[in-house]
């Protein structure tokens, strides 16, 4: 299995898409983090409240846990899909298989090197956003705020979550083998469909319904400030996102890998 | 010495929904000897291989390595290569990235990736993007995986396709060596002449069905007609009374259903200059498109 592990771990290491989805991620981030530490508490109009300000725990929160929203997951979940459905495009999964009969142990060993290869692209955006969000909350002279309360777990937690989405991407890919449509589905599903099925419920009075949504069990991992909707706790946020990613894949193992490969 | 395993393909049938690919296929591969997969582009020579991969489930019948389904082998790479035209290489990785997964996956010691690369002479392309590569490196990449693990077993699909001669010749030493060490090699082609030096046995097919097995000389290979050229045609016709002669464009006459030798000596009795006196060449080849024409059962019986 380790082995499996490797090799998954070196085929993401020998093509380009790695970085370019990192420095995605790492500019998303950067901008997001500078942008929110440079109008928190400000009083944009009079239709819409100030965030909170960098005085608050929940400002800071916001200027660095919450910078990896929507950007970074985006990009994590790519590649997770890409992961997968590249093995199809290109016919390397003709190799794979060959080298490893056992289906379901490569889908593992994916989900495995995914997982980490996301953490390391939580970890770098995270930094990015330390840094980033750190310089312009001194240049508005404040104090960095690393010691505001609940800040790192709530980092910690916005980690593992782009780690998680990594993997949620193989769940997808392992299901739709089609690389374009698999990429397209899950981001209109995940970060446009999903939104609006929240706001709808959230309209309904069906927040409890809304928040085992996968991006929403996503947002519960960071301890938002500001919720539209009643989240899951962090914990069981992790979980449901990991259970979507596990549904996803033994799907995926049940419905697609056994098929003939021609 | 590495041995090779049989080969047993048992009544196999697949369907690609209505599309009978394989009918009841039955044929048996034997170590130490290299084995021409044969037929038309269609027959059914892939979807062999594929199954006896592990990559197709058929509908009917079993494809055994050993006795063994591919799923089942401990050792998948070590006991059987495949390099199958289908599969592919990542246009955006080097050929020792491709190699290197692959072994990691199969349990390869990862230095057998640089021996390899040097063995089918692509060590200065190693670090390149398999994107910029030729058919015939990619041939030749392909090769170098299927040999990763030291497999007793070698299936090749098309090898030679996209293969200079000095590349050709260089396969066909390669594969008489592997199969000298008693390892099973089983090389498809749709090409007969393509194979002809190289194989000792051969399996035609056609449809999805078997057409023929056995060598080359039981199949009813060697020169089947002769060719003559000579001032006298008459006497000839007079001296080769009853077998069939045939006038050809280039004045030339065609003796079907005779050798060098039995024409060579009427002619010399009935005292018939000749200017030359040739077994017909590609005469293998019109077999081979006999067998797996039409309405091959006519033919093959």
């Amino acid at each position: 299995m380790s082995g499996l592990v490797r090799s998954e771990l070196r085929k993401i290491g020998s093509t380009r898409l790695w970085w370019g989805l990192l420095l995605g991620a790492v500019v998303y981030t950067a901008v997001q983090s500078g942008v929110t530490a440079g109008f928190a508490g400000v009083t944009l109009s009079t239709a819409q409240p100030a965030t909170a300000g960098l005085g608050t725990a929940a400002g800071i929160r916001s200027v660095y846990a919450e910078a990896l929203f929507t950007g970074s997951y985006i990009l994590a979940m790519i590649l997770g899909i890409t992961g997968m459905t590249g093995e199809y495009r290109y016919q390397t999964i003709t190799a794979t298989f060959l080298a490893s009969p056992r289906r379901s142990r490569v889908v593992g060993a994916k989900l495995v090197a995914h997982l980490l290869v996301g953490l390391g692209y939580g970890v770098l955006a995270m930094v990015t956003a330390l840094v980033v969000g750190g310089v312009v909350i001194v240049v508005r002279g404040h104090g960095l705020g690393y010691g505001a309360d609940r800040l790192w777990p709530s980092i910690v937690l916005a980690v593992v979550a782009v780690g998680l989405w990594t993997v949620l991407g193989i769940g997808i890919g392992t299901l739709i083998r089609n690389q374009v449509a698999a990429v397209l589905i899950g981001v209109f599903v995940i970060f446009l469909l999903q939104p609006l099925l929240t706001l709808g419920l959230s309209a309904a009075h069906l927040d409890s319904v809304a928040k085992w949504l996968p991006t929403n069990a996503s947002s519960a991992l960071m301890a938002p400030g500001t919720a539209i909707v009643d989240y899951l706790s962090w914990w069981a946020g992790g979980l449901v996102l990991l259970g979507y990613a596990l549904v996803l894949a033994a799907l995926g193992i049940g419905l697609s890998v056994r098929r003939d490969i021609s | 010495m590495t041995v090779g395993e049989r080969i047993d393909v048992v009544g196999l049938t697949k369907m690609f929904g209505a599309l009978r690919a394989l009918d009841g296929l039955t044929f048996t591969i034997r170590p130490g000897l290299v084995t021409g997969f044969l037929g038309p582009n269609g027959a059914g020579k892939t979807t062999t291989l594929r199954c006896l991969l592990g990559l197709l489930t058929p509908t009917a019948g079993s494809a055994t390595i050993g006795g063994r389904a591919y799923r089942d082998l401990d050792d998948p790479l070590g006991t059987v290569g495949a390099a199958l035209e289908s599969s592919g290489f990542h246009p955006g990785r080097s050929a020792r990235a491709h190699l290197e997964t692959v072994a990691l996956a199969g349990g390869v010691e990862p230095r057998r990736c640089v021996e390899l690369l040097a063995l089918v002479g692509l060590t200065e392309v190693a670090d390149r993007r398999v994107g910029g590569f030729s058919l015939g490196m990619r041939q030749r990449l392909a090769l170098a995986q299927a040999l990763l693990g030291d497999p007793g077993v070698l299936l090749l699909d098309e090898p030679a396709n996209g293969l200079d001669p000095a590349g050709i010749a260089w396969l066909r030493e390669l594969l008489r060596g592997l199969a000298a060490e008693g390892r099973t090699v089983l090389v498809s082609s749709h090409v007969l002449s393509e194979v002809e030096q190289t194989v000792d046995e051969v399996v035609v097919v056609a449809r999805g069905r078997l057409v023929r097995q056995g060598t080359l000389a039981q199949l009813g290979a060697g020169p089947r007609a002769v060719l003559v050229r000579t001032p006298q045609p008459e006497a000839l016709r007079d001296a080769l009374a009853g077998q069939p002669v045939e006038q050809l464009p280039d004045g030339r006459l065609r003796v079907s259903g005779s050798t060098t030798e039995v024409v060579g000596h009427a002619l010399f009795l009935a005292g018939v200059e000749v200017h030359e006196l040739v077994a017909e060449a590609g005469d293998l080849e019109r077999l081979f498109l006999d067998l797996t024409a039409e309405h091959p059962a006519t033919v093959a019986s």
